[in-house]
């Protein structure tokens, strides 16, 4: 029998395993840190239609990531050999979970529960919605014991929900956020996007690493995969969009946008872009930048802090401090 | 529909788009044109004529007619004139959205615009000038040519009918007794509800598990009573307009500091944790000692100190009473190691951004009330530090005894225009002109000890904006010893002309604050620096800088101090520098004296997002407008020691750090700024390497 063996750390497996854990644990959040409550007053002033797509939108991400976390993470954890690299999966699974709840917890704090179960209701009949989660499911269901080739598709299953299909949702809360409304639920989707981005980029470097292992027959057979799986979901996620976005007007808009981060999910899995370069709605765009931006203080609470890194006091510090008083004061 | 995005917005966005691999700044000017064009002019209600449009927002009760009533109509026409032929043009669109957003009046269902940036100036001055209609002329120039800018509270509400508190700034004591407590609350609440920012002292409260009518162990601490407060606030929300602000201070000697610290750690229980509360701790000298010493530490629990020595401990100087303290067996104590304390401050510093750190000791080392009593504590913005009397509330058979707590009204100097004009001295007569006034029409009767406070102590807070602007300008190094010289000089003559303003009126009215004779200006202590030193311009790039400006002399000094001597001053404290958030972008300035943290700047704040490139920003001066991450935080420590020195109160300092800090370097440098004398410290703010950054340097 062969032994069991255990994670070391001390051991790296690839030069960036652990950068990645260290990033994503230290941006760890948990929903309930930001004070959804502060938009309640901007929920208000939205109008009917706003309201509702905003509902269905959050109901649409609430979905897929719920496929994520029980089921993509956990499968795609249990068949990538390495024993880092699993941790890593199984705490961006963790994160899922975290996201999938922090929908709800917008949810219940600007909307009535039968708002909300009406959504959920919408969720279970959008036949959009419902196709993209089938198709994923069925992806990931597939993956097979020791067989690259299921594993790859099941990665490239992941690279798509994480950086392509999400987005036609994270359009509309950036959009608004964009513009000062519901500020600290856009505040959320970002702290969303910051997670979803490392996913995306390691998700897609494993996909690449399993594609050096297929031969050349699997390897052509895998490239007519993703293509046809690409043309596949983006003309499910137009007709999504048409769904949730023309009754106020940005479906255009949005299909740029899905077109974008199609481009880049496949750039994660080391492909060319497929789409034409379009010009992106600016405001939206800023929204995705993950560098820290100026914020105010007594707003929110900002995409910046993290977990800090405990090191402690030197006694030759003291030395340093007291020299340079010396050399800064002014005779 | 309204979802269609609106064009000001995204031209304002697409800066950030690259075009032929560099910013587009010109669409900044665009943006703030088709605001205009396509917004603020849609929306303003139109009059005919001057008359019209006052007779109109007076009848409809916008205006305050006393105001009005004061001067004839052409005088006010002048006043109005004047300001329209000097064609004031917003050079960003972030400084017209910030005025016609937050500042301009509106209709009363808020749909339509009834004021410009004119008309809010106009009227500012006349109501600043209080029917003397020259000086409502200099107020207008003043403010007109962006030398000062009064703070939100004064420039929103001034002659409005309809208006909210001129001051936003206030400070509170909080004694350890239920009826305190109570007292505390209330006056939080209505604070609040005016728009006031709110700071609370919570160093008095006895410790968890101190006794309660004798009984040990009863008691339940700091905490419980933060959690009371962080409702309060969040209840005061100002019509739905904002939340209330409030920030709890602590002594770093009270049992409860670690506990007071853990509420602002991610992994807190929720029972615990504080979300939109600040924390400020207050830590005096001992500490540090102890730190460097790397000894044990022990805490004091408050309780067992004032029934010992019929004082609270935060009224102590606690660095010299630390040894009777500990060698007291009537004390109550616990023992920590204080290397640890100061790790831990960093650690919750990287994770929220909080505490603030007073340096209570060096606060009081310059006091010039020393005599009078204690700084025990700073306010929400960390710029405040003055005395403060916890006051006695009884219960309803007995009157209370009322004694002194903290407000005060704030306004900044634009430092570009104030060199530009070179007339440094009437701008800062003028500002404290305005102070003053504003301070002479407060009257916070909702809470009697900040009224008591205003009426003995008519405290004031002149800080300065534009700093790096003006450094970056001039193509100087933000972190040079061109900005150290620079700063001694400006500051130094800041000092100078407001001590001369304040004797002025204490000369012209024959008052003086309450205890000036105790003052440390009354003995000519304060004064001292100035004779021994000469902080005129050492290097020939900054002597330069002054030209054409007159720059007072140690024999200025010495006439000034005989002057002060003989007639004394109006005011208690003068000098302090805030962060200046929405008012320097209304003034197209950098914040405060702090360096930028954004070349183009991705602003969040609260109900808006803009993007903002920073004042005069061009490829020629894009050097120079280093970002403060990218900087030495001991250089810019370097730099706010060099200011304090001539602030009788306190700087909004805050510290810029990448996240491959490590809790060694935060510590570094809270020790140093105490080391440099430095009163305060703002919150710490940690810039996160994005993920492409990451990948791209490892894999």
């Amino acid at each position: 029998m062969k032994p069991f063996e255990a994670v070391n750390w001390n051991d790296p497996e690839t030069d960036y395993t652990e950068m990645i854990w260290t990033q994503n644990t230290s941006q760890f959040w948990l929903d309930t840190e930001i004070p959804i409550s502060k938009d309640v007053k901007s929920w208000v002033h939205l109008q009917d239609e706003e309201k509702e797509t905003y509902m269905r939108v959050l109901g649409g991400l609430t979905l897929l990531d719920t496929e994520q976390g029980n089921v993509g993470m956990p499968l795609i954890a249990q068949h990538v050999k390495e024993k880092q690299k699993k941790a890593i999966l199984i705490f961006q699974a963790a994160m899922e979970e975290i996201h999938a709840k922090s929908y709800s917890t917008i949810f219940t704090t600007v909307a009535s529960t039968e708002n909300i179960n009406n959504v959920f209701q919408w969720v279970q009949e959008e036949k959009h919605l419902q196709y993209k989660t089938a198709t994923i499911d069925a992806i990931y269901k597939n993956i097979k014991e020791d067989d690259p080739y299921s594993l790859y598709q099941g990665l490239v299953a992941s690279v798509f929900l994480e950086s392509f299909l999400f987005y036609s949702g994270f359009f509309y809360p950036l959009y608004l956020a964009g513009q000062g409304k519901m500020v600290a639920s856009g505040e959320i989707i970002k702290l969303i996007i910051r997670d979803e981005s490392v996913h995306g980029v390691f998700v897609g470097v494993l996909a690449q690493e399993v594609y050096q292992q297929l031969s050349i027959v699997e390897k052509q057979e895998a490239d007519r995969f993703v293509n046809d799986l690409l043309q596949d979901l983006y003309k499910n996620e137009l007709g999504y969009t048409e769904n949730l976005y023309d009754s106020i007007g940005l479906t255009h808009e949005v299909k740029k946008y899905i077109r974008y981060n199609a481009n880049k999910a496949l750039m994660n899995l080391g492909l060319e872009p497929f789409f034409e370069e379009e010009e992106v709605n600016p405001v939206v765009l800023n929204g995705i930048r993950t560098e820290t931006s100026t914020h105010d203080f007594f707003s929110t609470k900002g995409k910046g802090y993290q977990k800090g890194k405990v090191e402690a006091l030197h006694d030759d510090d003291f030395d340093f401090l007291n020299q340079r008083v010396l050399d800064t004061t002014i005779k | 529909m309204s979802t269609q995005l609106p064009q000001w917005i995204k031209l304002n966005n697409e800066i950030l788009v690259k075009k032929d691999s560099s910013f587009q700044y010109e669409k900044d000017r665009e943006a703030a044109r088709s605001y205009f064009i396509d917004y603020v002019n849609q929306n303003t209600v139109f009059f005919h004529n001057l008359r019209e449009k006052i007779d109109y927002l007076l009848d409809q009760d916008y205006y305050e007619r006393e105001l009005f009533d004061s001067y004839s109509f052409d005088q006010i026409k002048e006043v109005y004139d004047y300001l329209y032929t000097q064609k004031f043009r917003f050079p960003s669109f972030m400084s017209a959205f910030k005025f016609y957003n937050n500042y301009a009046m509106k209709t009363n269902d808020g749909t339509k615009f009834l004021e410009r940036y004119e008309d809010r100036l106009a009227v500012v001055s006349l109501f600043l000038a209080k029917g003397d209609h020259k000086k409502a002329l200099q107020y207008a120039e003043l403010l007109i040519s962006q030398e000062y800018q009064p703070a939100t509270p004064t420039f929103l509400n001034a002659g409005k009918k309809r208006r909210g508190e001129l001051v936003s700034c206030f400070l509170l004591e909080v004694d350890d007794s239920m009826n305190a407590i109570g007292f505390a609350i209330n006056s939080a609440l209505q604070l609040s509800k005016i728009g006031g920012g709110v700071s609370l002292n919570l160093s008095k409260i006895r410790a968890a598990g101190e006794q309660i009518k004798g009984l040990d162990g009863k008691a339940s601490g700091v905490l419980p009573v933060m959690k009371l407060f962080e409702d309060a606030f969040s209840y005061a929300n100002q019509l739905g307009q904002r939340d209330g602000s409030g920030v709890v201070y602590l002594n770093i000697f009270h049992p409860d500091i670690h506990e007071f610290l853990d509420t602002k750690k991610i992994n807190s229980d929720e029972k615990i944790r504080i979300k939109t509360l600040s924390l400020g701790v207050v830590a005096p000298d001992k500490f540090f000692e102890l730190v460097e010493k790397d000894k044990d530490m022990y805490l004091f629990y408050p309780h067992t100190v004032y029934k010992e020595y019929g004082k609270h401990l935060d009224d102590m100087d606690i660095t010299a009473m630390y040894d009777e303290l500990v060698n007291n067996p009537n004390i109550r104590k616990k023992k920590v190691v204080a290397r640890d304390l100061i790790i831990k401050i960093a650690q919750t510093q990287m994770e929220s951004g909080y505490p603030y750190i007073m340096y209570v000791d060096n606060a009081n080392e310059y006091h010039a009330l020393k005599e009078i009593g204690r700084v025990k504590f700073s306010n929400l913005c960390s710029e405040i530090a003055q005395v403060s009397e916890v006051s006695v509330i009884n219960d309803y058979d007995e009157p209370d005894v009322i004694n002194r707590d903290i407000s005060c009204n704030l306004g900044s100097l634009n430092i570009v225009n104030v060199m530009k004009n070179k007339r440094i001295q009437e701008t800062v007569h003028l500002s404290m002109d305005a102070l003053t006034e504003v301070s002479d029409r407060t009257n916070i009767n909702l809470v009697p000890s900040v009224a008591k406070a205003n009426r003995e102590l008519h405290s004031v807070g002149l800080g300065a904006m534009n700093l790096h602007g003006y450094l970056a300008l001039n193509k100087i190094s933000y972190e040079s010893k061109e900005a150290i010289d620079f700063v001694r000089t400006f500051f130094m003559m800041v000092n100078y002309y407001s001590l001369e303003r304040s004797m002025l009126i204490a000369k012209e009215r024959g008052i003086t604050f309450v205890g000036f004779e105790q003052s440390e200006y009354a003995n000519g202590n304060y004064f001292t620096r100035y004779l021994e030193n000469d902080y005129s311009p050492r290097l020939d790039k900054v002597t330069t800088l002054f030209e054409g400006h007159y720059i007072p002399t140690k024999e200025d000094w010495i006439r000034l101090k005989e002057e002060v001597q003989q007639h004394g001053l109006y005011h208690s404290y003068r000098l302090a520098i805030a962060p200046t958030g929405s008012i320097s972008y209304l003034q197209s300035a950098t914040a405060s004296i702090a360096p930028i943290t954004q070349r183009i700047e991705e602003r969040e704040y609260g109900d808006s997002k803009t993007i903002y490139p920073m004042p005069y920003l061009s490829d020629d001066n894009f050097f120079f407008y280093k970002e403060a991450y990218d900087m030495d935080m001991f250089n810019v420590i370097d730099l706010v020691a060099e200011v304090q020195v001539h602030v009788d109160q306190a700087i909004s300092t805050i510290l810029f750090v990448k996240d491959d800090n490590t809790t060694r370097d935060l510590a570094k440098y809270y020790i140093y700024a105490q080391k440099k004398g430095l009163k305060t410290l703002y919150y710490t703010r940690t810039k996160k390497r994005t993920i492409e950054e990451c990948i791209s340097c490892s894999v």
